[in-house]
């Protein structure tokens, strides 16, 4: 829950709101409530569309619930047990978290190699710039679909360029990993422009007196962005890992489209935790109380991993950045100036 | 996956004006222009995140033969494409029914988003109130609930209200984001400088007079921002459309999904849809893609 | 100053974009509220939904002939293309309190008796005009706790599809007759079947047919009970099902030479009808349209007068009137119509479905019916004679038979398709078959 505070821009000791000067009596109720009343559209509807079915999903969860039949018996734990003891549950999370990984960890990598060159002193920046993010405003079952052909076994050209160059296709959509990839494809061609923005925005925040001490160090270029960019960019990373976490453990739209059927595949081989969680509530079981079951077990795994990313990331960030403190002290300030 | 924009959360945004007017300063000096090589770098990736796009004029300008015998496509388009189009629209999916849904929600919740978060914002950055800290952490904490967890309960509630297969069952839970929020706390707080919203409230101006004239046009630069990042979102959403409208009254995304349910033997025409669908946020895009830039990049220097 | 101008011109945009949006949503919920549901517009016109998957026949002529015949009628279809995605909204739908749904559902056998449970929801369709007009199993079908909730469309009674040019080629008899009388004509079964794909693949290129799921199917529809206690409605251990495991191996280990292990309803099959990847089809008459459809332009699509093991039934549809729609008896009336003789008659002509109703069967336009696509071959008489084999008791499906069905399915697949071990696939199959909990 306090995974994202570290990006928290404004302490409060940094900035205390100053109180408004204002007396008079009249509006007085007018300056005390219209906070509240300005903060409560967010909040009441907070309550209603995610707090409520939050804690409803709990008490769902301990029902024998049935899509069309509605509630019926209270069954305690049982559907908690049933998912748990259920291979596919643990199927869809071995899918969920290889996919994860293979799109996560290689569009960090190429996100920031790709800001590093944006970061360069280009002509026609945002001509660049707007190049990489082009693939964002695909809607992402478009961007299934369109990939899903592209990897098509029989008839696809990625198969077709492989068999052309002289190399055996591959099962994409039936093999396990291969359909991974290809779903990881996916994600990464969506997302990897729009973090490469971020970690472009970050690098440029990044003061410039850092490198030319570095320089006057004696410090290359390779040098230069493992021992001062890398590290500078630690909140950006946590915020970047902790968002693509959040959004790709709960991946749906991109597998589901893979294939025309949407099950994922025979074996289910690329069937996420989300699909699954579909499965269960609205296929051929149609059990919400399972689902719901799953969708808190998602939520737990989220969390867990969340504070799992949040403190390797920051031991890894932690460890760069004392390096660069000790050879430069006169720069710490420089985290303050936001 | 939902990412959401990050902006001076990370960097800072003072930090990020900062930089930019020392390296205005130094643009004689050691920026010197890249070589090549880099050029070179970026036409290549700029082809692969172009490519997929073409891709699908490629195969929506041509026919389901051509398509099925030569899995390698012509380089150059094929002359079907308003063929397939028509296709599209004379086929049984409600492609314009999906478009007219897919607008309204994406219009109705970019303005309630920005309207909703801004007075949010302007609160949580510039009143003072009891609690304001811990509820801005609170805040900040939904963003980390996966939007999932509540499907269930959510199409059990729905259903009851008789709101399933309406685009207000949509809407709705949409119409202010915690993201939003953060956002424009973010940014009021730099860019409202108190001595406006004093200077109002010495004139004997109200809160509410106070916010709409002094706090709005401040936050205008970032609520565009917002309104767009809202727009695509809501454009490009799925999941939660898909389980509660149901195929008689869809989204675009759902008539991506229907096309390709329904004429996956005929890719053609489910790629004529696929473009159909697409374009409106390209052309969006085009127009306002530098504004999108600028708004991930560094929530709105400019303010 | 400027800041007040502005100030104006931004709540202008603001109050401009609100009310295009406004519109929007009023104009759209327009279309969310009325048009699911028939509602009388500001003329008094009715428009009636309904809603089918994969070819019904239902040509706008045809929807146009009754609106004519019946003055503030609007009738409007949407097609879904598989009948699974249909099942999906119609049951999503449903536990949504029936917002969505269609006035008239189209519905499939398999998925006909997990809506029993829920009869209730539907309307009842018996009536003068109704009764006695379907094969007696065909009615069975339809009928739920006392009531008529689905009025037949049409059967699936099944023949062989063949490729007359593949068969020539391998040097096996091509004509109609020949290919009847090769697999057995009046005592073929499914060894003979097999025997012949054997001699046909050793002089062919091409596969004997599409894929494994097809053939099981096939030989589903044959068994009197799958899945389930017939007088019970229990579902069978899977485990210890014999039969089924027994078909399944046979099938798989043929598959091996005869398959073009094609996923059925996939791109790739589809595209298989292009390549000449196989050269037979388990064929109910609503497959022709399939097959004409994917493999046109591709000459040597024939149809014998012949099944494997006798009569088969595959798929085969019913049209309901679900109780939430607003205006139910004028739904009713159109299921009614549509599903008459006279109707059903012109959807077999434009899909293929061969109709239900007994009247239908024997109308000229229907018994001396041919398919240019198939090389004029009288597919009336030839789906008729099939019929006839139909066993008088229809198999019984229960609740849980498509749940069970798609998990032996997905189990070919996973080896007919995706190249996986028999009994892996078995084994996972039992797993998934533990996962529904009975």
């Amino acid at each position: 829950m306090a995974v994202l505070s570290p990006p928290k821009p404004s302490s409060d000791e940094d900035r205390i709101p100053r109180r408004i000067a204002f007396s008079q009596k009249v509006g007085r109720w007018d300056v005390k409530l219209s906070p509240y009343l300005y903060i409560s559209p967010f909040f009441i509807l907070f309550a209603i569309t995610g707090l409520f079915p939050l804690i409803y999903t709990g008490y769902v969860s301990l029902f024998d619930w049935h899509l069309i039949a509605g509630k019926r018996a209270f069954v305690g734990f049982d559907n908690f047990d049933a998912v748990l003891h259920s291979p596919s549950f643990w199927k869809a999370l071995r899918n969920t978290f290889s996919i994860f990984l293979l799109s996560s960890v290689p569009q960090v990598v190429m996100a920031i190699i790709l800001a590093a060159v944006l970061s360069a002193n280009l002509r026609a920046k945002t001509f660049w710039r707007m190049g990489v993010l082009l693939p964002y405003v695909v809607a992402p079952v478009a961007v299934g679909l369109i990939f899903g052909k592209l990897f098509a076994d029989e008839s696809g050209l990625i198969n077709a360029v492989l068999t052309h160059i002289g190399l055996d296709p591959v099962r994409w959509h039936v093999d396990i990993l291969p359909s991974h990839f290809a779903i990881s494809t996916m994600v990464n061609f969506r997302w990897t422009g729009y973090n490469t923005l971020i970690f472009l925005a970050a690098m440029q925040a990044i003061p410039r007196d850092l490198y030319e001490a570095a320089i006057l160090d004696g410090a290359g270029r390779l040098r230069q962005f493992f021992s001062i960019t890398i590290p500078q960019l630690r909140p950006t990373l946590i915020f970047v890992i902790i968002t693509s976490t959040i959004g790709g453990l709960q991946i749906f739209d991109e597998p589901r489209m893979f294939s025309s059927g949407g099950d994922g595949g025979a074996s289910r081989q690329w069937m996420t935790v989300t699909m699954y969680l579909y499965e269960l509530g609205w296929g051929n079981q149609k059990s919400f109380g399972r689902a719901s079951a799953v969708a808190l077990l998602l939520f737990l795994i989220i969390v867990i991993i969340g504070l799992i990313n949040f403190l390797i990331t920051t031991r890894i960030a932690t460890s760069g950045d004392i390096k660069v403190k000790k050879s430069k002290s006169r720069n710490s300030n420089n985290r303050r100036t936001r | 996956m939902s990412s959401i924009p990050v902006i001076a959360q990370t960097a800072g945004k003072g930090a990020a004006r900062s930089a930019a007017k020392r390296r205005k300063a130094k643009l004689a000096g050691p920026d010197r222009r890249p070589g090549w090589v880099t050029y070179v770098i970026l036409v290549i990736v700029l082809l692969i995140s172009a490519y997929p796009l073409y891709y699908v004029i490629q195969l929506a300008s041509s026919d389901s033969l051509t398509i099925v015998r030569n899995p390698i496509p012509g380089l150059l388009p094929q002359g079907n494409l308003f063929t397939n189009f028509s296709r599209v629209f004379d086929s049984n999916i409600p492609l314009v029914k999906g478009f007219i849904n897919s607008l309204t929600i994406a219009v109705v919740q970019s303005i309630t988003v920005v309207i909703f978060s801004t007075l949010a914002g302007y609160s949580f950055a510039k009143l003072r109130f009891r609690g304001r800290g811990p509820l801005l952490v609170f805040v900040i904490a939904t963003m980390a609930i996966p939007s999932q967890l509540g499907i269930v309960p959510l199409f059990i509630v729905m259903s009851e209200i008789g709101w399933s297969g309406k685009i207000i069952a949509v809407i709705v839970p949409g119409m202010v984001t915690a993201f939003g929020v953060f956002w424009m706390t973010q940014y009021l707080e730099g860019a409202l400088p108190y001595e406006l919203i004093e200077a109002a409230r010495v004139d004997g101006a109200s809160m509410i007079r106070t916010f709409w004239h002094i706090a709005m046009p401040a936050a205008r630069p970032a609520a565009a921002m917002l309104a767009l990042f809202t727009f695509i979102g809501s454009w490009t959403a799925f999941f939660w459309p898909f389980i509660i409208l149901g195929s008689k009254n869809p989204t675009l995304p759902m008539v991506m999904q229907l096309l390709n349910s329904n004429y996956f033997t005929d890719f053609s025409l489910v790629m004529a849809g696929v473009l159909l669908s697409t374009l409106p946020l390209v052309v969006v895009f085009a127009f306002a893609g530098r504004h999108l830039v600028a708004g991930i990049m560094a929530g709105a220097v400019k303010g | 100053m400027t800041s007040i101008i502005r100030t104006r011109r931004m709540a202008t945009v603001v109050a401009g974009a609100s009310i295009f949006a406004l519109t929007l949503s009023a104009c759209s919920s327009d279309g969310t509220e009325k048009t699911p549901e028939a509602s009388k517009g500001a003329d008094g016109n009715i428009t009636l939904t309904v809603a089918t998957f994969n070819q019904f026949g239902y040509t706008p002529e045809l929807l146009k002939e009754y609106e004519d015949a019946n003055p503030g009628i609007k009738v409007e279809q949407t097609v879904a293309a598989l009948s699974g995605d249909a099942r999906t909204n119609l049951t999503t739908r449903l536990a949504a309190g029936g917002d969505g749904l269609a006035d008239v559902e189209a519905i499939e056998v398999d998925w006909m008796p997990e809506l029993s449970e829920i009869a209730d929801s539907f309307e009842d369709l018996a009536g003068p005009d109704v009764t006695g007009r379907y094969v007696p199993w065909k009615e069975a079908q339809g009928t739920a706790d006392g009531k008529l909730i689905g009025l037949g469309t049409d059967i699936g009674p099944e023949a062989i599809c063949y490729r007359a040019d593949l068969f020539e080629a391998a040097g096996l008899p091509s004509d109609r007759e020949g290919v009847a009388e090769l697999l057995g004509g009046k005592d073929a079964t499914w060894e003979k079947y097999f025997e012949v794909g054997h001699q046909f693949v050793a002089n062919s290129d091409s596969a004997w047919f599409d894929s494994a799921v097809a053939i099981m199917q096939s030989q589903i529809g044959q068994l009197p009970a799958a899945y389930e206690n017939a007088s019970t409605g229990e579902p069978t251990d899977l485990a210890s099902n014999t039969v089924i495991k027994g078909m399944y191996d046979t099938i798989l280990t043929e598959s091996v030479d005869l398959s073009a292990r094609l996923g059925m309803w996939g791109d790739d099959w589809a595209a298989g009808f292009q390549s000449n990847a196989f050269a037979t089809m388990p064929c109910p008459p609503w497959m022709t349209s399939v097959i004409s459809g994917n493999a046109d332009g591709v000459d040597g699509w024939n149809v014998a007068d012949v099944f494997p093991g006798g009569g088969g039934n595959w798929g085969g549809s019913f049209l309901t009137v679900p109780s939430t729609g607003k205006n139910t008896a004028e739904a009713a009336k159109l299921a009614t119509w549509l599903t008459a003789p006279e109707q059903q008659a012109k959807a077999f002509a434009s899909a293929g479905t061969f109709p239900s109703q007994i009247e239908a069967q024997a109308l000229p336009q229907v018994k001396d019916a041919t398919n240019e696509f198939f090389a004029d071959a009288p597919v009336g008489q030839i789906f008729s004679n099939r019929a006839n084999q139909i066993s008088a008791t229809p198999p019984f499906k229960g609740l849980n038979y498509f749940a069970i069905q798609q998990i032996v399915m997905d189990a070919l697949n996973r080896v007919d398709i995706d190249g996986g071990k028999a009994d892996d696939s078995w084994n996972l199959a039992l797993t998934n078959f533990g996962e529904l909990g009975f």
